[in-house]
């Protein structure tokens, strides 16, 4: 993280957390798909604050912004537009009621339950406690939005989680797993993206909760 | 080293084969073929890892535990690559599938299989991570393979639900590196290389980290609350695949898991792993206990019947000692016995073209060999003597009763919870008139010999337990 001013590294910190909020409160695709987007060109700053200029390092860079800010976004803005997706799902809490859920999330991560994990990062543990609860608040998304897309984005936004949890913990990954990984999430991407033509072509819909055929007890 | 490439490229090279295969017997034949291969290698490799743990550049490595977790996966590999010719063969034969559909099936398959092998033998747990992903995305397109409404939706909660899951191990898999940050960092971490340095790593955080990873490897194997996509997905996916996901899929992930469970009490000196396992492993085999009474399809049964045996196996080893070593013999019996039920519950598909229990009647008249191959099985899987599961139960029991009396006896309870439901269930698939349009006769011979031979392999190893198995599974104990 040396070699990026400690501002923007905080700067970048809150727009990887913002992006997951207002994940929760955007109600076009488009926008959510363009805050995943904006999410991914963050946590791409970022890995090159770690000062490897390794070839293979600036490959993993590379890579890793064309799949996060360039394809997987256009995968799924090409998905919205093929299908009219144009309104993202409902959601199961209203916005006050998410709104309370996120607060709470929040609180919880810069709990003292974590505090184990803010110590990991003596210098910036606030960033830390930040990736985590926008980790929580992505898992949240999958759970409270109705959309197989929102879910699709939720799953996206948690890896970013992890990833920015990773980079300010200084626990980030040789670049050639980074690859790996990005090659995983790539292939997931597509796989995904598959999944959910298929699934609006059965249903009509990406609702979620249309999804009930199978059941411990229906015959 | 040359074993292990053969193991490790085999099915790479047989999924490039099925990819520019034009005929069904090409697929056929170099599905047997490299299945037979890769055991060939994997019955090798164990031998060797009987002696010692084969390291190898130290990218990768085959210590006892995963020597035994590699030979389950390549027999059931084996033994799924012979079923699953004589299953699809039917399939084909009544319009169910095409060509294409047969091709993208071998082709999926022997690439599950490379990821489940790699991520056994890979040294570092980042690619173990990615090699178990890989699985995910390997057997997705497997579950929707019928391209049913109830198939789409099957893959999508497995796909999402496993997602998420082994999402939460790869942040707990990274919090286990804090050990190298403060020296510098390490370009590779290696499974060694964490016990090593388990002392190094903050005990607060690897509890975080384990539990992170236990709810992360423990949704791949199915252990409650996390099973929800386990009868999902088993319903739907081809009868074949359904094998490979309990008996091979589930060890695998289980090794995953195990493996935290080593660096963790190295890292902690006390039983908080323990009583996780125990924990998880009792809820899981009571929440199959409840569950099973409701069901209404023999393949989700059969589904919470694997759920149940996840409980049991994690029960053993969270109770450690004798019962460690009986939960890694259940591992082999479980994979033989399920597998090979699995087989018959395809038969019984192939024939009744539904999954629905009370679809299904008079199974005595219309599938003789395959009835009696099911009630054999079914005796195995739920635990009654001579079988070798009986023995095994009866062990991670007592163990229990050592340590955890009342945990041991709520564990009984749900084992028997568990044989009664079954039982309610099978016992009504045998008789009764079965259906007019049902013509009697087994389907092809490729449909029964591997179930009767995984059965043979069970039975005898429920007799008699050779030497170099006893020594790894003494090894692979002493190294949980």
């Amino acid at each position: 993280m040396s070699l990026i001013a400690p501002q923007l590294i905080l700067i970048l910190g809150v727009i990887v957390f913002m992006s997951s909020v207002l994940q929760h409160l955007v109600k076009k695709n488009r926008t959510a798909i363009s805050l995943y987007a904006l999410q991914s060109g963050a946590i791409a700053i970022l890995l090159t604050g770690a000062g490897d200029f390794s070839t293979i390092a600036i490959i993993a860079i590379v890579v890793t912004a064309a799949v996060k800010v360039i394809l997987a976004p256009y995968f799924l803005a090409r998905l919205v537009r093929r299908n009219q997706l144009r309104f993202s799902s409902t959601t199961y809490l209203s916005s006050p009621e998410t709104l309370l859920v996120l607060a709470l999330i929040v609180a919880l991560s810069f709990s003292h339950y974590f505090a184990p994990l803010a110590n990991l990062s003596p210098e910036s543990p606030t960033l830390v406690l930040l990736s985590l609860a926008s980790f929580f608040i992505s898992l949240f998304l999958l759970v409270n939005k109705k959309g197989a897309l929102s879910q699709m984005l939720g799953i996206l936004s948690v890896e970013n989680s992890i990833v920015a949890f990773a980079l300010f913990t200084g626990l980030e990954q040789s670049p050639a797993l980074e690859l790996g990984i990005t090659f995983d999430i790539l292939v997931w991407v597509a796989i995904a993206t598959v999944f959910i033509s298929m699934l609006y072509r059965q249903f009509g819909s990406l609702d979620v909760t249309l999804m009930k055929n199978l059941s411990d007890t229906t015959l | 080293m040359t074993t292990l490439l053969i193991l490790l490229s085999t099915p790479l090279l047989a999924a490039l084969l099925s990819v520019i295969a034009r005929k069904s017997l090409v697929l056929d034949i170099v599905a047997i073929l490299t299945t037979g291969l890769e055991l060939g290698a994997a019955l090798v490799l164990a031998q060797r890892a009987s002696i010692a743990t084969q390291t190898y550049n130290g990218a990768f490595s085959i210590d006892a535990f995963g020597a035994i977790v590699i030979c389950t996966v390549a027999i059931i590999g084996f033994f799924t690559a012979l079923y699953s010719v004589g299953y699809l063969r039917e399939e084909v034969s009544k319009g169910i599938i095409g060509f294409r559909r047969v091709r993208e099936y071998f082709v999926l398959v022997h690439l599950f299989l490379f990821a489940m092998f790699f991520a056994v033998v890979t040294t570092a747990p980042i690619l173990l991570w990615i090699a178990v992903e890989a699985t995910t995305l390997a057997t997705a397109f497997l579950v929707s393979f019928y391209n049913k409404r109830s198939a789409m939706e099957a893959a999508w909660k497995y796909l999402i639900i496993n997602s998420v899951g082994l999402l939460l191990g790869f942040l707990g898999t990274l919090l286990y590196f804090t050990a190298f940050r403060d020296a510098g960092g390490a370009e590779f971490v290696t499974w060694d290389m964490l016990r090593a340095s388990a002392g190094a790593i903050d005990p607060l955080v690897a509890k975080i980290g384990f539990v992170m990873v236990l709810i992360g490897y423990g949704t791949k194997i199915g252990l409650a609350p996390m099973h929800t996509w386990k009868p999902d997905a088993y319903s739907k996916a081809p009868t074949p695949v359904v094998a490979l996901f309990s008996g091979a899929l589930l060890n695998v992930a289980l090794l995953a898991l195990l493996r935290f469970k080593g660096v963790t009490d190295l890292a902690l000196h006390s039983n908080f792993t323990q009583y996780l396992l125990i924990g998880f492993g009792l809820f899981t085999i009571l929440v199959a206990g409840l569950i099973i009474f409701t069901q209404w399809n023999y393949k989700r049964l059969l589904a919470y019947s694997s759920i149940e045996h996840a409980g049991i196996m994690v029960l053993g080893f969270g109770f450690g000692g004798v019962g460690t070593f009986a939960a890694l013999l259940h591992m082999i019996y479980h994979s033989l016995a399920k597998s090979s039920l699995f087989f018959c519950a395809g038969n019984i598909f192939l024939k009744y073209s539904s999954t629905k229990i009370e679809n299904v009647r008079g199974l005595l008249t219309t599938l003789p060999t395959t009835t009696i191959l099911f009630f054999t099985a079914f005796l195995a899987v739920v635990g009654l003597p001579p079988f070798g599961i009986f023995m095994t139960e009866l062990y991670i029991i007592i163990a229990g009763f050592a340590l955890h009396p009342y945990v041991a006896a709520a564990a009984v309870f749900g084992l028997a919870l568990v044989f009664v439901g079954f039982l309610r269930h099978v016992t009504g698939l045998a008789y009764g008139d079965a259906p007019s349009e049902v013509a009697p006769g087994e389907s092809n011979y490729l449909t029964v010999v591997p179930s009767l031979t995984l059965l043979i392999i069970l039975i005898l190893l429920g007799l008699y337990v050779p030497e170099e198995i006893r020594t790894l599974l003494h090894a692979a104990a002493s190294s949980i």
